[in-house]
């Protein structure tokens, strides 16, 4: 069971050394930086390890926490910068990531899908499947604007980037997003959307 | 604004000015191309907001204050050592210095054959007979515990860097 105390309340708590309240933060969170964390590594061990890592960095920098902007939003900002260091040091990602290429064999392996299998599945099984085949940059976008309640602002604030940035990066994402999903469902796009 | 999604998207996300925001609603109303492009993303929307998060093993949380706890547990015992501690074992060792060096100088005699010092400052200080039984067992257990402090920190320094041959 989640604590009801807010996430500002769960900080003050930790802070004053109670570390069950660090744990009900973890809880209240894990889902959503484990999935951005996904989202960037693209496999489920790495974005634990991502995720894990992010959490304690946030547990030793909760004190300089200083509450201008959402708990959220300062975790989402440790995320991607934890991700993206993560990514330098596997060298998944060598120039940019905004190199398309790179995923090419992520798309192909979506356009031999099994049309018949279609009925099947669910909706949000293949909105899960275009997303994976986004970039990660546009990906996490997506996640943080529609599953992190988080503004334009802050998702600029997040990823370090200024919030005209971040908002033709959301226009791009949608477009490719709704692109991957057409493609994906082929004669079901057109029931799905 | 480019096209007409774009003009769109920022109709449906809010962040127009309440202008902008009345001009694309009577557009919305006017016009068909926006009416239909308007629903399609609105539908479009509606599915983005159903994404399904992941769902990290079941004793993430678990791992995570697991990790905390031996980061906590593994501090070097040199940073949790109490700083009174060693600015008070410090200043034994500054005041004994200074009292053997004070003791030093005050028995030493200023004389040699052919020599005459003067010394600008008359040192008149009565300090204790060497010569005597109590002192003597003072100053050779003083010794000993140097020696046998010495002795430990050889060991220490010797097993530390077999230790460290062995990494």
């Amino acid at each position: 069971m989640q604590s009801k105390l807010s996430d500002i309340e769960l900080i003050e708590h930790t802070l004053a050394g109670n570390q069950a309240a660090y744990a009900d933060l973890v809880k209240r969170h894990q889902r959503f930086v484990f999935t951005l964390a996904l989202r960037f590594t693209r496999v489920r061990e790495d974005a634990e390890e991502v995720a894990q890592d992010c959490f304690t960095k946030a547990y030793r920098s909760l004190a300089s926490f200083q509450g201008q902007a959402k708990f959220t939003t300062w975790l989402y900002s440790i995320v991607y910068t934890t991700s993206m260091t993560f990514l330098r040091k596997k060298r998944v990602v060598t120039d940019s990531l905004d190199d398309e290429n790179a995923y090419i064999q992520a798309e192909s392996q979506a356009s031999v899908y099994d049309v018949n299998t279609a009925e099947n599945k669910s909706r949000s099984f293949y909105l899960n499947q275009a997303i994976e085949q986004l970039l990660p940059d546009d990906a996490a976008i997506i996640t943080m604007f529609y599953k992190g309640e988080q503004s334009l602002e802050e998702i600029a604030v997040a990823m370090n980037m200024e919030t005209n940035t971040v908002k033709v990066k959301l226009f791009r994402a949608r477009q490719r997003l709704k692109e991957k999903l057409e493609r994906n469902l082929k004669h079901e796009a057109k029931e799905l959307i | 604004m480019n096209n007409i999604e774009e003009i769109l998207w920022n109709y449906i996300d809010g962040n127009c000015t309440p202008d902008e925001q009345k001009a694309i609603g009577a557009l919305i109303e006017q016009d068909e191309a926006y009416r239909a492009k308007y629903a399609e993303l609105l539908l479009l929307n509606k599915e983005f907001s159903a994404i399904e998060l992941d769902e990290p093993p079941m004793a993430f949380t678990y791992n995570v204050m697991e990790g905390i706890r031996a980061e906590q547990a593994s501090v070097p015992l040199k940073a949790t050592v109490n700083k009174r501690i060693i600015w008070g074992i410090a200043i034994f060792f500054v005041v004994t210095i200074s009292v053997m060096l004070v003791f030093a100088f005050a028995s030493m005699k200023w004389s040699a054959p052919g020599v005459n010092v003067n010394l600008p400052v008359h040192l008149n200080l009565r300090m204790p007979s060497v010569s005597s039984s109590t002192t003597k067992m003072i100053i050779e257990g003083f010794v000993f515990f140097d020696a046998i402090l010495a002795l430990y920190l050889l060991d220490a320094y010797l097993r530390k860097k077999i230790a460290a041959k062995h990494v």
